[in-house]
């Protein structure tokens, strides 16, 4: 009944994402018309494809670090991301694909880095250890940025912000392709260690013991979230909220178990994204709004609304 | 992307700017009269200056390229990065940035007169040089007539009266003159500074003042602040004609980089190639030059491939 209830919310958040724009298209032209099939069509689906990868990744990376502050972006990821990207702007890199390209490779960078850092000293991906490592790589790489940007001319500096609040209006059926092609490998392996999540949630010695190879676990855990965390900022920038939120409301409509708890991340993680973006892009047509600051806007309160059955357990 | 991304530099310098041409006859060395003069500032602030001004600091573009104008480029001792224009102007001693200046270097330079930029952050720096007794006046220099008006201004503060005088007149029968339709329908533009988010430039700008002088209509002329990120889609349903873009070198220009994306392909302008390149120096912020700006986009408005 849930599921039910979510995929018919999710189908019905796609449907008003095609059908409603800044631009009027009539009904009977709404199957023909190139601002629906190049422009709205694709956009809901990466859409689709980034909240869902936000909220699985969410997901894993609280239980892996037990944490429920931890979000995708804790990690640093955001910061190797937003480097990559100024940085390409400020190098006046070339070429229509130069942003999400070296985003995604700050984003790798980052990830590198703090993975690296997470074995120091055989410490197995200790999660004080990835999480000291994240902030302090997501420190750096933010002190790097504001360095080249504080340099650089102020309307490359606000462009470049701009950015980084995140969006999804650089959509097309190429992006989706990509993420299409590249999401299913991180998702699976996530979907695959859900029961082993479901232990080290409880603790890394009595997951051992209950017969989890908790290294193993971790370590394709976080690098699978990571990645997709890494394909998520590429294709849209930085969209906050998704991934720390979207866990905590499929935990409280679904419990704690992972076999359900990532694919709801993954279907409410998309609806509440696309739900956003329809928002960003009609409510001061033909302005277009941050999808991140909506999501926040809309996250939150709902958020609250759940912190008491969240605090239950 | 490189184009897109250098350009949309003077996105900025739209809002912060004024130029001048540079073909204006110099005058003598202005001598100081020991006369101050009281004004009030675009901020409101009351400013006492010393005429003529001799050590300015400008920390505006379009305000440097103006004094220049003027003629009395030798009385400007300070300039930010980002004056580039005349050439002359890049002899000026550099400052750093405009916005939020280094009030420290600019009071270095013992200026008798720092012009500032009007924005939340450069009021800070003119309290701050009010207290070291520099006078700093505010300006706003958004539009054409904020050209006119500072041109009068200017000129009375820097002994360049008759100069300031015949270049806000100019400008002011530009104005008085009105649109020079050519008939038929204004050609639409759209000027794209930025292509992820899509940025355009919207009314109550210089360059959509432009456009409406030159005959032509900018497509998000209804968009109240001077630049704004739109949706791509209501770029392609507003369907412009041109899509406008500010180059360095508008004579070997080519289409930006994000016009080959694939989502881009949907506004019919970007898909038949036909593109504006309007040179950032004469276009990129208000100017006195502002009558050539207007014959110039008029006949690239109509000379349509």
């Amino acid at each position: 009944m849930k599921w039910l209830a979510l995929i018919t919310g999710l189908l019905a958040t796609l449907v008003l994402a095609v059908a409603l724009g800044p631009t009027r298209v009539p009904w009977p032209d709404l199957l023909h018309s190139p601002i629906v099939w190049q422009l709205r069509v694709p956009r809901a689906l990466l859409g689709l494809l980034v909240g869902g990868s936000l909220g699985v990744a969410g997901a894993s990376l609280q239980s892996l670090v037990r944490n429920p502050l931890a979000d995708p972006f804790l990690l640093g990821l955001s910061g190797g991301a937003s480097l990559g990207a100024v940085a390409a702007i400020a190098l006046h890199l070339p070429g229509p694909w130069a942003l999400p390209l070296a985003a995604f490779a700050g984003a790798l960078l980052a990830l590198g880095v703090v993975f690296r850092l997470g074995l120091v000293g055989g410490a197995e991906l200790d999660p004080r250890v990835l999480l000291l490592g994240g902030v302090a790589v997501g420190a750096f790489c933010g002190a790097v940025t504001t360095a080249i940007v504080s340099l650089a001319e102020a309307s490359e500096l606000r462009n470049a912000y701009l950015w980084l609040w995140g969006g999804l209006s650089g959509a097309s059926w190429d992006g989706v392709r990509v993420l299409l092609l590249y999401v299913p490998l991180p998702l699976a392996i996530l979907f695959g260690a859900a029961r082993s999540l479901d232990l080290v949630v409880l603790g890394e010695e009595p997951a051992r013991y209950l017969g989890a190879d908790v290294a193993a676990v971790k370590r394709r855990v976080y690098l699978a979230a990571s990645l997709l965390t890494a394909a998520a900022v590429a294709a849209a920038g930085v969209i906050g909220f998704v991934g720390l939120i979207v866990p905590h409301l499929a935990r409280a409509l679904w419990g704690g178990r992972h076999r359900p708890l990532l694919p709801t991340s993954f279907l409410a993680g998309g609806a509440l994204l696309l739900a956003a973006d329809i928002l960003a892009r009609i409510v001061a047509a033909p302005r277009e709004i941050p999808v991140g600051i909506v999501t926040a806007l809309l996250g939150v309160p709902l958020f609250v609304l759940l912190l008491k059955r969240w605090t239950a357990y | 992307m490189r184009l897109a991304v250098h350009y949309a530099g003077w996105l900025l310098a739209l809002v912060t700017g004024a130029c001048g041409s540079s073909a204006v006859p110099r005058r003598g060395p202005a001598a100081h009269t020991g006369a101050t003069r009281a004004i009030i500032d675009d901020a409101g602030r009351s400013v006492t200056v010393a005429v003529p001004a001799r050590r300015i600091v400008s920390l505006a573009p379009s305000i440097t390229e103006l004094l220049f104008a003027l003629g009395v480029g030798d009385q400007v001792v300070g300039r930010t990065t980002w004056c580039h224009y005349p050439a002359a102007a890049l002899a000026v001693a550099d400052v750093g940035d405009g916005l939020n200046p280094d009030v420290e270097a600019v009071a270095a330079l013992q200026p008798d007169l720092v012009l500032l930029y009007r924005s939340a952050l450069t009021e800070v720096a003119a309290r701050q040089l009010h207290m070291l007794g520099i006078p700093a006046a505010i300006l706003r220099h958004d539009r054409i007539e904020d050209v006119s008006r500072t041109a009068r201004l200017l000129g009375g503060l820097t002994g360049a009266e008759a100069q300031g005088d015949s270049v806000a007149r100019e400008l002011d029968s530009v104005l008085a003159a009105g649109p020079v339709g050519g008939g038929g329908i204004p050609p639409r533009v759209a000027f794209v500074v930025w292509d992820t988010p899509p940025i355009v430039i919207g009314g109550g700008s210089y360059l959509d003042e432009l456009t409406h002088l030159a005959g032509g209509d900018n497509v998000f002329g209804d968009v109240r602040s001077a630049s704004a990120t739109v949706s791509l889609e209501s770029i392609a349903a507003r369907d412009p004609d041109w899509i406008a873009i500010l180059t360095d070198n508008a004579s070997s220009s080519k289409p930006p980089s994000w016009s080959r994306r694939p989502e881009w392909q949907v506004v019919r302008a970007v898909r038949e190639g036909r593109f504006l390149y309007l040179s950032g120096d004469l276009f990129g912020h208000p100017s006195p030059r502002a009558p050539l700006a207007v014959t110039t986009l008029r006949r690239q408005l109509r000379t349509a491939p």
